[in-house]
């Protein structure tokens, strides 16, 4: 059983600003974390290998210091830590991502062939929820996406039933393997690392991939070349105006409620025909 | 399977004391884990400012080379007497601490501390974060062999467990070493914030040249509304460091919450300006151990030690305690390696540790200022009455008002007649003295 986790390191948007100017992200100073997804991705893989034996590769592109998620995810349980760091991968939106994460999860499978693909749902600073199902797509395998649960999961009839969140309610899906599952935080709560985990992964150095060694990426799909993604405007949204406010202390509720009624009619939401 | 974690020493804590501990027993090829609660090591740690180079220098001797995360050296020090609407200043610049690396630096400790953490790993020793110490594992003899953590399978063995749990010494108390919690009589509280302002204006409301010179600024009297306590304006690279500290027991006694006496003292117009125009960019407050010589736990029993501010190694009155947390955490440190040669675990072993530490700076200077606590416990007016006594006599001696001086200086005499009995100002000043020379 070979599981292959993707993350990635965000800020953590809880205290997350805006640069007015530029409408980015001011990423200075602001703390790092593991997408909160991603972790309940690594849990979900962390199980199914203590069900079943096996190993769980983590991968990542992004900076060096994105090397800290992976350490992360060795004391979440995971086996291999891979970082796909190069100045060349900068600036790519989920089209560039999913080409390489795509390739990199091929070199992987080659030598080790791969059961299960995990994602979150989403990553939190972007909110595209792209990345997974575009390699899903690219390496053609079945995908799961917004799955909240693993009903079932044989590794020998390649079988597996997961429960995927669906706006009406929860769709309950058979799938062969290989598969590869955006997971909700639904799918697995992260438990707290044993100390064995810990003082592994204290010394835990993840394999540095760039963009030629060991696996070679082509040039021309990775980074801002390989990203057709134009931002025309980031803007933040003005603060929304309170509200009205009718005393029916001062005005009786008569008028209170007519004068509402009026406010909501003016709004072109709703027309009322008032007996009271 | 659970497995066994054996180690050849354990260090609870990962401040100024547990780090040089652990960076000391890993050098010399102990297999040792260093064990922080904290997200990272540093993410706990918090102190006014200003750190010490010499303790960096015992325990890293090219300390320079691997790039600490220092802030400003400090090239002007020295105290501020405030009163309601005045200030003495009394400060040192020289040339003379122009030099590097300076003696002193300014520091944010959740820079500095990261960067001490990384000099341990690099000599070998296992730093794992994120992971509390419930309680130190004894044998039935009461020996201390190990620790039991927050994790799963969590339980770690070493022949030697060194103690730097910090201010609020649970373990150690637990242990037997020390018998009460810390009285709110022997502890202080500081509230600080981090003001982040633009280099050029630091540089110019403090009248240094450059990113190479800082100051840092001791504040009695108004700053801590006549109370016992210190308040301090430190420089940062690109921020100034601002806070008060008083006893725990005056806040409860005065039913002052701590960020109102901070929000008074930056208000105050002598400090307002200084801060003009910075963002407030942290807020934070630690509990510092001002119990003193006497007060201080057994610093070992059999296969433990204690260090830092878990054994209570503060110098308030010269606002140190990294230095001394750092010297005894290598002290410990050296202790634990001569244990491993010997083979002995035992207490009477380990009181080396104890004999080393009243040999040196760490256990004498505590022991001669031993009295500073009961001294300004039993002179809570001390601050305050002699800071604003200060701002008026050299309010009185600045101004002329067409009389002789002589009549000047019997004002002055009276000034501090009223306030204070020659009898008490006589024994106010022999108290002083007394706990000074211990």
């Amino acid at each position: 059983m070979h599981s292959v986790v993707a993350i990635k390191q965000v800020p953590d948007t809880t205290n997350v600003r805006i640069n007015p100017e530029t409408g980015t992200l001011i990423r200075d100073g602001v703390p790092t974390i593991i997408n909160p997804y991603d972790i309940h991705a690594v849990e979900m893989a962390v199980r199914l290998k203590e069900q079943f034996g096996g190993t769980v590769t983590v991968i990542t592109m992004g900076p060096p210091k994105a090397a800290e998620a992976l350490i992360e995810c060795v004391e979440q349980g995971a086996d291999r830590g891979i970082l796909i760091s190069d100045r060349r991968f900068g600036a790519a939106d989920t089209l560039a991502t999913s080409y390489v994460l795509a390739h990199a999860i091929e070199a992987i499978r080659a030598e080790h062939p791969v059961d299960l693909l995990l994602f979150g749902k989403q990553a939190i600073d972007g909110d595209t929820g792209q990345v997974g199902p575009g390699v899903a797509t690219r390496l053609n395998v079945p995908l799961v996406s917004y799955a909240i649960a693993v009903e079932s999961f044989d590794p020998v009839k390649r079988r597996a039933v997961i429960h995927r969140k669906i706006e009406q309610g929860v769709e309950v899906v058979e799938v062969s393997l290989p598969l590869l599952m955006t997971v909700e935080k639904e799918i697995a709560p992260v438990k707290r690392a044993p100390l064995s985990n810990m003082i592994k992964a204290a010394t835990y150095k993840p394999e540095m991939w760039s963009a030629d060694t060991p696996v070679q990426f082509d040039i021309t799909q990775v980074g801002i070349k390989g990203s057709p993604t134009i931002v025309g405007k980031a803007f933040t949204p003005p603060p929304r105006e309170a509200g009205a406010i009718l005393s029916v202390a001062e005005k009786g509720l008569r008028d209170a409620v007519a004068q509402a009624l009026t406010m909501i009619g003016q709004a072109h939401v709703v027309t009322v025909d008032l007996h009271v | 399977m659970a497995t066994k974690h054996t180690f050849d020493a354990i260090v609870v804590g990962g401040g100024p004391a547990g780090t040089a501990a652990a960076l000391t027993m890993a050098r010399s090829g102990l297999k040792t884990i260093l064990i922080e609660r904290g997200n990272f090591v540093g993410a706990k740690n918090f102190f006014g400012g200003v750190m010490y180079t010499h303790a960096i220098a015992d325990l890293l001797p090219d300390f320079w080379e691997r790039t600490p995360p220092f802030e400003r050296p400090l090239t002007e020090q020295g105290y501020w007497m405030l009163a309601p609407d005045s200030v003495v200043r009394m400060t040192h610049k020289s040339e003379h601490y122009k030099h590097e690396p300076a003696d002193a630096y300014t520091v944010l400790r959740a820079q500095f501390d990261p960067w001490l953490a990384e000099q341990a790993s690099k000599a070998g020793a296992l730093v794992v974060t994120r992971t509390a110490v419930l309680r130190v594992l004894q044998d039935s003899k009461g020996k201390v062999i190990g620790v039991r953590t927050d994790r799963p399978d969590g339980d770690v063995y070493a022949p030697i467990v060194i103690i730097a749990e910090g201010v609020n010494n649970l373990l150690t108390q637990r242990l037997g070493l020390i018998k009460n919690d810390l009285p709110p009589r022997f502890v202080a509280l500081a509230v600080k914030e981090y003001i982040s302002l633009p280099a050029k204006d630091i540089q110019a409301r403090f009248g240094l040249t450059g990113a190479n010179e800082g100051a840092a600024i001791d504040i009695f009297g108004d700053a801590t509304m006549g109370l016992p306590g210190t308040a301090f304006l430190y420089t940062d690279k690109a921020g100034i460091s601002i806070g008060v500290g008083m006893l725990l027991d005056e806040f409860i006694q005065h039913k002052l919450r701590p960020y109102e006496v901070l929000a008074r003292f930056k208000n105050h117009p002598v400090i307002q300006p200084y801060l003009e125009g910075g963002k407030p960019f942290e807020y934070g407050a630690h509990l510092i151990p001002e119990t003193g010589y006497d007060r201080m736990p057994k610093l070992a029993a059999d296969g433990v030690m204690v260090a830092g501010d878990a054994a209570g190694m503060v110098d308030a009155l010269h606002r140190e305690g990294t230095n001394l947390a750092m010297t005894a955490g290598r002290m410990a440190g050296l202790t634990a390696i001569k244990a491993h040669q010997a083979g002995d675990f035992s207490a009477t072993f380990l009181n080396q540790y104890r004999q080393d530490l009243e040999n040196s700076f760490v256990l004498k200077d505590m022991k001669q200022y031993r009295r500073m606590t009961d001294f300004l416990d039993t002179t809570p007016h001390f601050m305050g009455t002699y800071a604003n006594f200060l701002n008026d006599v050299a309010l009185r001696y600045f101004t002329a008002h067409g009389i002789p001086k002589r009549d000047m200086e019997r004002q002055i005499v009276g000034m501090l007649q009223e306030r204070r009995s020659f009898f008490g100002v006589a024994q106010d000043m022999v108290k002083l003295l007394r706990a000074m020379r211990g």
